[in-house]
C-alpha cells in the first residue's frame, strides 16, 4: 500500500460535494431514530454498506475515465499498489465516518440518560470495519471493470441477476441454482458477524473462510485485471 | 547502455486488424533529444505507449537502462507529460506537484520548496499555485503538467505534444526548459506536430508513419538558424557579376549565413522573421538585385510534404 495515495483517495472522496452529501446523509441519517429512542442501542444505526458504496462508487473506474490514472502510473507505483491503495482508503474513510456515527450515538445515548453499552459500541465498529474491507473489496474489482462510475451499475445488474436466478431456481426447485444465486448475492456484501465472541461463543469457521476467500479473490482479481489493462489512448482510439 | 533501445517493436488492436507499430527499431542514446513526428494515427503515441509500459507490445522489446519500461527503478527517473493532459481537479496546483513529488520517492524534506520552485521554473506564480486546478486555463494545465514531469530533474523524460495549447510565450519558455534539462543529460523524447519546435530542439527525429519509421534524420539542436530563404536575382547577377564573397558579406551585415550559391539562386539561413527582412534590406544596401525571395519548407515539412521520403523505410 502506498501511503501518498491512500492520503490522496481520502481528501480527493472528502472533497466532493456531491459525494460528501450522501455520505452525510447516509452517515448521520440513522441518527434520528436513535434521538427518538436511545433504547434501541447501536443496532439503529444499521450497518456502512451504503456508506462505503457512497465512497467507493468509482473509485479505480474514474481514473481510468478520466486518463489521470496515466499520469499516476509514470511514478515508481505499481498497479497492485495501486488498487490496494485505493481499498485500503476507502474501507479506512468508511470506518471513519462509522467511528464518529458511534461516538455521537455513544454522546446522544448519555445525554438521553441511557448507559451506553459499550461491548455492543465494540462490536458494532468490528463489524463495520470487516463490513467496510469486504464491501471495498467488491467495489475495486467492480470498478477496474468498468470506466466512471460504472461499478455501481455492474453491482446492481449482478445483484438483480442472482436475485432472477435465487427465484428461477426457487421456482424449478433447482436447488444448486437457488443456493449458486444465493452465495453470489451475498458475496457483493461481504460481511462477517463477529457477535457470537461477545457471548464467549466461536464465529463460524465457515462463514470466516467465506468472508476472507471473497475480500482475496476480489483483491486478487483487481489487481488481474488492472495488470492486464492497456493504459494508452492509444489503444481505445485505434 | 544508459539509453533507450527499441527492437522489432510490433503493436496491434483489435485483435490483429489495426498494426499501429510495425517491427520498430531505434536506439537512443543517453542524453539525446529525439524527436518523433508523423501524420495523425502513424503510431507516435502508441510508441510512447510501448516506452512507457503502458502498452504490451505484440512482439519485440523496449529496453530502458537495460531494463523493462515499467521498472520502479526506472519510474522512479522518468517524467511523463501525456497529450491528453488530465489532471487531479479538485487539488491546487501545489499540491499537485507535491503530490507528484511524493510519488515519484523525492526526498520529503524541502517538499514544498521544491513544488514552489517548479511552479517558478514554468511561469506560474505563487497565487496560481494556490488556485484550484479546476480554475486552471488550457495553457496553465500544460505549463502544470510540464512541471509536474520536470519534478526531481528525471533522467527519461516522455513528452507527448508538449506545447500543444500554451501561448508564444510558454512555448519560448519550454524551449527554455528542454535545454534545461538536456544539459543536466536527461534522455528526451519529445512527440509533437509543430515541426519547428522538433527542428529547433532535437538531434534526431524519426518520421513515423503507417507504424514504420519512414526515415530518421540528424538535425542540429537549438540551431539558431532555423529558416532557409531562397533569393533569385535576375540572369548574370548573383554568383556572376555578383560575386560569393559580396553575397557573404551582405549576409554576416545581417547576422544570416550563406549557404549556398547555384546562379541565379542563392541560399541563406536566417533565425526568424525580422533576419529576413535584415538579410534583404543588406542584400539591397550591397547593390545586390533582388528579383523574388522565397521561404524553402524545413527539412521535416519535407517530409510531410513529399509523403514520407523516396527509398521507403530506414
Amino acid at each position: 500500500m502506498n501511503l501518498t495515495l491512500v492520503l490522496a483517495t481520502l481528501r480527493q472522496r472528502f472533497t466532493s460535494p456531491l459525494r460528501l452529501f450522501i455520505v452525510l446523509l447516509f452517515g448521520w441519517m440513522p441518527m434520528l431514530p436513535l434521538l427518538l429512542a436511545p433504547r434501541t442501542g447501536f443496532a439503529a444505526l444499521g450497518d456502512c454498506y451504503f456508506l462505503a458504496l457512497a465512497l467507493a462508487a468509482g473509485m479505480i473506474g474514474q481514473d481510468l475515465s478520466s486518463g489521470t490514472l496515466q499520469l499516476l502510473l509514470a511514478r515508481p507505483v505499481t498497479r497492485a499498489q495501486y488498487v490496494f491503495s485505493r481499498w485500503g482508503a476507502v474501507a479506512a474513510g468508511t470506518f471513519l465516518i462509522t467511528v464518529l456515527q458511534t461516538l455521537v450515538a455513544a454522546l446522544i445515548m448519555a445525554l438521553r440518560g441511557v448507559p451506553v453499552p459499550w461491548g455492543e459500541a465494540a462490536l458494532f465498529l468490528a463489524n463495520g470495519a470487516l463490513l467496510a474491507l469486504g464491501t471495498a473489496s467488491v467495489m475495486a474489482l467492480l470498478s477496474s471493470l468498468a470506466a466512471g462510475i460504472g461499478d455501481l451499475g455492474l453491482l446492481f445488474l449482478v445483484f438483480i441477476s442472482a436475485q432472477v436466478l435465487e427465484k428461477v431456481g426457487m421456482f424449478k426447485s433447482w436447488d444448486w441454482l437457488a443456493r449458486g444465486a444465493g452465495e453470489l448475492s451475498g458475496a457483493l456484501k461481504p460481511e462477517l458477524d463477529l457477535a457470537p465472541l461477545l457471548h464467549g461463543g466461536p464465529v463460524a469457521w465457515f462463514a470466516v473462510v467465506s468472508y476472507l476467500s471473497t475480500v482475496t479473490l476480489c483483491l486478487g482479481l483487481a489487481v488481474v485485471v488492472m495488470n492486464r489493462r492497456e493504459l494508452s489512448y492509444a489503444s481505445s482510439g485505434n | 547502455m544508459d539509453g533507450i533501445r527499441i527492437e522489432s517493436l510490433t503493436k496491434t488492436y483489435r485483435a490483429g486488424q489495426v498494426r499501429a507499430l510495425d517491427g520498430v527499431s531505434l536506439e537512443i542514446a543517453p542524453g539525446e533529444v529525439f524527436g518523433i513526428i508523423g501524420p495523425n494515427g502513424a503510431g507516435k503515441t502508441t510508441l510512447l505507449g510501448c516506452l512507457l509500459g503502458f502498452l504490451r507490445p505484440d512482439s519485440g522489446r523496449v529496453s530502458i537502462a537495460g531494463r523493462e519500461p515499467d521498472d520502479l527503478a526506472i519510474r522512479a527517473v522518468t517524467g511523463y507529460l501525456p497529450e491528453r493532459l488530465t489532471l487531479d481537479r479538485w487539488m491546487t496546483g501545489l499540491d499537485f506537484l507535491a503530490y507528484h513529488h511524493a510519488l515519484a520517492r523525492l526526498p520529503a524534506t524541502g517538499r514544498a520548496a521544491e513544488a514552489q520552485a517548479a511552479l517558478a521554473r514554468v511561469g506560474l506564480d505563487p497565487d496560481a499555485g494556490r488556485r484550484s486546478i479546476r480554475r486552471y486555463s488550457r495553457g496553465m494545465l500544460q505549463r502544470l503538467g510540464l512541471a509536474q514531469a520536470l519534478l526531481g530533474r528525471p533522467r527519461y523524460l516522455f513528452l507527448d505534444e508538449p506545447a500543444s495549447g500554451v501561448d508564444p510565450a510558454g512555448v519560448v519558455l519550454f524551449r527554455r526548459l528542454l535545454d534545461y534539462v538536456r544539459a543536466g543529460g536527461t534522455t528526451v523524447v519529445l512527440s509533437s506536430h509543430q515541426l519547428d519546435q522538433v527542428e529547433r530542439v532535437c538531434g534526431r527525429v524519426a518520421f513515423v508513419k503507417q507504424g514504420r519509421i519512414e526515415a530518421l534524420e540528424t538535425l542540429h539542436a537549438g540551431a539558431t538558424l532555423a529558416r532557409v530563404l531562397r533569393v533569385r536575382g535576375p540572369a548574370g547577377t548573383i554568383g556572376e557579376a555578383v560575386p560569393r564573397a559580396a553575397l557573404e558579406q551582405a549576409a554576416q551585415r545581417a547576422g544570416a549565413e550563406l549557404r549556398e550559391v547555384s546562379p541565379p539562386l542563392a541560399r541563406f539561413a536566417v533565425p526568424d522573421d525580422a533576419g529576413a527582412v535584415r538579410l534583404v534590406q543588406a542584400l539591397v544596401a550591397a547593390g545586390v538585385p533582388v528579383a523574388e525571395v522565397a521561404p524553402e519548407e524545413g527539412r521535416l515539412e519535407r517530409l510531410f510534404l513529399e509523403d514520407g521520403p523516396p527509398g521507403g523505410p530506414a
